[in-house]
């Protein structure tokens, strides 16, 4: 039954995602993690592009998704841009970082790929500290202000909460459906072939590091993308966008959905951020619950939730 | 230029290639040719260096000594992926497909993945020619009626016939077997056999094979490697003839 | 810069190298868990805080400084071994991300339950006083904690080398860490040896950060940040090296310290420079085997 349901659903898999997004903010206790749950689901789909779809484990996805969100905000605040150009930019900034970390990355493999990226993260971590002239230093990059959205002649109100969400929904389903197209077409099933096997992967003609590097700047794009949309809902980029902590997040996230899925992400994104909210009601310690159920996770639900229901197969 | 027209019959030639590992020397100057448009075995009992012979030849090693022409072209040291490019094509002695794909989108990744690989936007079925091409390929190598499969699910000897259909996608000049038939059933050994003997002399084939009887049936020529060295090499005729052959091989159990 | 003296610069580099020797425990633990278990222990940083933290432990509770110098590899390593049985254990055989990813949530909740116990802010971590004040080393004076971490980590990797060396132990740890067959033809328990060596990893670790503790004091966070610099080292050395993680941690300790004193707007960026151009020039690191790439 659920394995039918399954199949069929991922045939209509950017419908689904759509209406999804459309009841989301109505079912959650909380109406302010509607938000969060779309710009760190758009973040947790594009690390997934690396790490469910290429096998790469990349522990520097912060970098790209800071980079989205700084380069957001300082087109907004310094350059002047519109809203569209600025998030324009954010992806175009993740995309390049991505470009940047992942050429060095991929010449290594395995195990060095967590840890080079990781390392290289760190790298641009703090050269943002460093450079505050221009991102703020340890204070952030403040005083980004959006309060009006012109869409094809709209004028939205961007500082309307319902509003707003929907803005960024549109945004993320948009992406979404972008990322549908691009496992539907002859890179993405290029992408499958890496995955599925390298070795016959590179007999078969395809250079592998080049797909590799190719698939982690796509993954930068939609990041920066997330990351952008992050400028533009909280109005301020916190140097903590970039810090390891939101590298690793991402990482939780994405297990715990399903990493290699399409809409596993997503879910990740969603569970981790209500455990987070539902713990912050009793304790500020919300990272010991959270690291023990990754840890679950790993060791008992490798495929995590959205994976582990889509293998489920009537006996 | 024509193909066949003042061109050397031979597609591939080794000239006293020799590959060490350390101090173990596992072949030793070996010269050879293979001719296009034949079935070319190599043989000989285990050790005798078989393996390391057809990783020089597919690219998965460089040669520590010797010289390894491609179609006149001195191809020594490339990478495995140069190999691929110029159409070099191999079959793995373990089992390699892509395991959670149907069959048909085995073979018909290779194939696209050949000519459409930076394309992010269109759809890969879109492309009506890799569909056909595939499903052709797939009924010459009598996986025909299994095409919507996961291949992971398929019988060891029907996974091995993907993996020649793989090889073919990728349009070889040459085509490299390493043991074909290796923990096959009688039965799929058998039409393992038949395929490949039907692949001459569209394709160039060379197969490495433990057992000696399996390839004299099919085999135009046959190089018998012992001890890192060329023992003989000659038509199945001759090999059969051959006293040293008879001695290395007696006492084994395959004849 | 005119005005700096060659003592300066060697005083400089001097400092370097005591700092560099934190980093050479951390990777040598990292490396020697890697070399024999495939195991990328993204908790390292957390037992490396930890360890300060035991060592704080032990100093309120009216212990000493070396009192604290025997407990902590004691505790950190009893714990390494305890998180090796329960949990590392059991994803042997699932490929190279599964234990890397479980140690990185196991490092979320070390850290938090220091919050949990510590506090979130961070504490001061006095120098015991007999190694308080400095000495004149014949380029200038040089406080005499940082000489004692160079000779406590001499000492350290002397008596692991003994041990790898000399002691049967030792042995079935270098032939297990070339051949994991061996190891089954000799008849050992690979079981117990793999635990053993997880909690001699962890054990430096503790040490590690009991060490640094009274150079920067101690706070949660502190092992996140150590992390990537270990990271770096291990890089540049090579994988599963123990001579690369000596001579690496050396050299990025002296880099750091040095581009404090030249540039210091580029201290922290400095490292993963070099580490771009080891990655660039010689992507295995100064010892690594190529074969580990893969």
């Amino acid at each position: 039954m659920i394995a039918v349901f399954l199949t069929r659903a991922a045939r209509h898999r950017a419908l689904l995602a759509a209406l999804f997004l459309l009841v989301l903010p109505f079912l959650l206790p909380f109406r302010a993690t509607a938000v969060n749950v779309l710009i760190d689901g758009l973040f947790a789909v594009g690390f997934n592009l690396v790490y469910g779809y290429v096998g790469l484990l990349s522990f520097g996805h912060a970098a790209l998704f800071g980079g989205g969100a700084y380069a957001t905000g300082l087109a907004l605040l310094r350059l002047g841009l519109p809203w569209y150009g600025a998030l324009a930019l954010g992806l175009v900034a993740g995309a390049g970082i991505a470009g940047v970390i992942g050429l060095l990355a991929t010449r290594t493999r395995g195990i060095y790929f967590a840890m080079v990226t990781l390392a290289l993260a760190e790298c641009v971590y703090y050269l943002a500290y460093q450079a505050s002239g221009v991102t703020g230093g340890e204070n952030g990059l403040r005083g980004i202000v959006l309060t009006k959205i012109d869409l094809f002649g709209l004028d939205l109100d961007f500082v309307d909460p319902l509003t707003r969400y929907f803005v960024i929904a549109t945004i993320v389903a948009l992406a979404l459906a972008a990322l549908s197209r691009i496992l539907a077409s002859p890179f993405g099933a290029v992408m499958e072939m890496v995955r599925e096997n390298e070795a016959r992967a590179r007999a078969s003609g395809v250079d592998v590091r080049a797909v590799r590097v190719l698939a982690f700047v796509l993954s930068g794009a939609f990041s920066g993308l997330a990351g952008g949309l992050q400028a533009l809902h909280l109005a301020i980029v916190p140097i903590e966008t970039l810090d390891y902590g939101n590298s690793g997040m991402v990482v939780m996230m994405c297990l715990l959905g399903g990493a290699g899925t399409f809409f596993g992400p997503f879910i990740g994104a969603l569970v981790f951020l209500l455990l987070q909210n539902l713990v912050a009601l009793v304790s500020s310690h919300w990272q010991l619950p959270v690291g023990v159920v990754f840890m679950a996770c790993v060791l008992f639900l490798p495929r995590g939730i959205w994976g582990q229901l889509a293998r489920w197969r009537p006996a | 230029m024509a193909p066949g027209v003042n061109e050397d019959p031979a597609i591939l030639r080794t000239e006293a290639v020799s590959k060490s590992f350390g101090r173990f020397k596992a072949l030793a100057g070996i010269s050879c040719e293979f001719h296009r448009g034949r079935l070319t075995a190599i043989i000989g009992p285990n050790g005798a260096g078989k393996s390391t012979y057809f990783n020089l030849l597919s690219g998965a090693l460089a040669p520590s000594g010797g010289r390894i022409l491609f179609e006149g072209r001195d191809i020594t040291g490339l990478a495995q992926a140069r190999f691929a490019a110029l159409g070099i094509a191999k079959s793995f002695q373990i089992t390699s497909i892509f395991p959670e794909l149907t069959v048909h989108e085995n073979v018909r990744a290779v194939l696209q993945a050949r000519e459409i690989r930076l394309n992010f936007w269109r759809s890969r079925n879109a492309y009506p020619q890799f569909v056909a091409a595939a499903a052709a390929l797939l009924e010459r190598v009598g996986l025909g009626g299994r095409a919507r499969v996961i291949a992971g699910r398929l019988a060891h000897g029907e996974q091995r016939a993907l993996e020649i259909a793989m090889a073919l996608a990728s349009r070889p000049r040459l085509l490299l077997l390493d043991e074909p038939t290796a923990g096959m059933s009688p039965e799929e050994t058998q039409a393992m056999m038949i395929l490949i003997a039907g692949l001459v002399p569209a394709h160039t084939v060379i197969l490495v094979e433990h057992k000696m009887k399996l390839v004299m049936g099919i085999a135009e020529r046959v190089l018998v490697l012992h001890h890192g060295e060329v023992l003989a090499i000659g038509t199945p005729d001759e090999i059969r003839a051959n006293d040293e052959v008879r001695r290395v091989y007696l006492g084994q159990r395959e004849h | 810069m005119a005005g700096l003296s060659l003592d300066l610069l060697a005083l400089q580099i001097f400092t370097g190298l005591a700092l560099g020797a934190v980093y050479v425990l951390l990777a040598t633990g990292m490396s020697l868990i890697f070399g024999m278990l495939t195991v990328v222990n993204f908790a390292h940083g957390a037992f490396f805080a930890l360890g300060a933290y035991a060592g704080f432990l032990v100093l309120a509770l009216g212990g000493n400084f070396w009192l604290a110098l025997l407990a902590v590899p004691i505790v950190t390593g009893l714990l390494g071994m305890a998180v090796e049985w329960g949990l590392v254990r059991h994803l042997y055989g699932r490929g190279i991300d599964d234990p890397l990813l479980l140690t990185f949530g196991l490092s979320y909740v070390l850290v938090e339950l220091i919050r949990i116990f510590a506090g979130t802010q961070g504490l001061p971590f006095d120098t015991p006083d007999a190694l308080a004040g400095a000495v004149d080393i014949g380029i200038g004076y040089f406080p005499l904690y940082r000489l004692f971490v160079i000779a406590m980590t001499v000492t350290i990797l002397f008596l692991l080398w003994l041990f790898l060396e000399r002691t049967r132990i030792g042995l079935i740890i270098r032939a297990g860490a070339r051949d994991p067959e061996i190891m089954r033809v000799l008849g050992v328990d690979t079981g117990r040896v793999w635990r053993l060596v997880f909690g001699l990893g962890t054990a430096i670790a503790g040490l590690a950060g009991l060490l640094a503790a009274p150079l920067q004091g101690v706070s949660p966070e502190m092992g996140n940040a150590i992390l990537a610099d270990a990271f770096v080292v291990t890089v540049v050395g090579g994988m599963g090296s123990l001579a690369g993680a000596i001579i690496a941690g050396l050299l990025v300790g002296v880099i750091v310290s040095l581009t404090a004193l030249f540039a210091p707007e580029a201290g922290d960026v400095a490292i993963f420079a070099l580490m771009a151009v080891v990655l660039l020039i010689r992507p295995q690191g100064f010892f690594g085997r190529a074969g580990l790439m893969s």
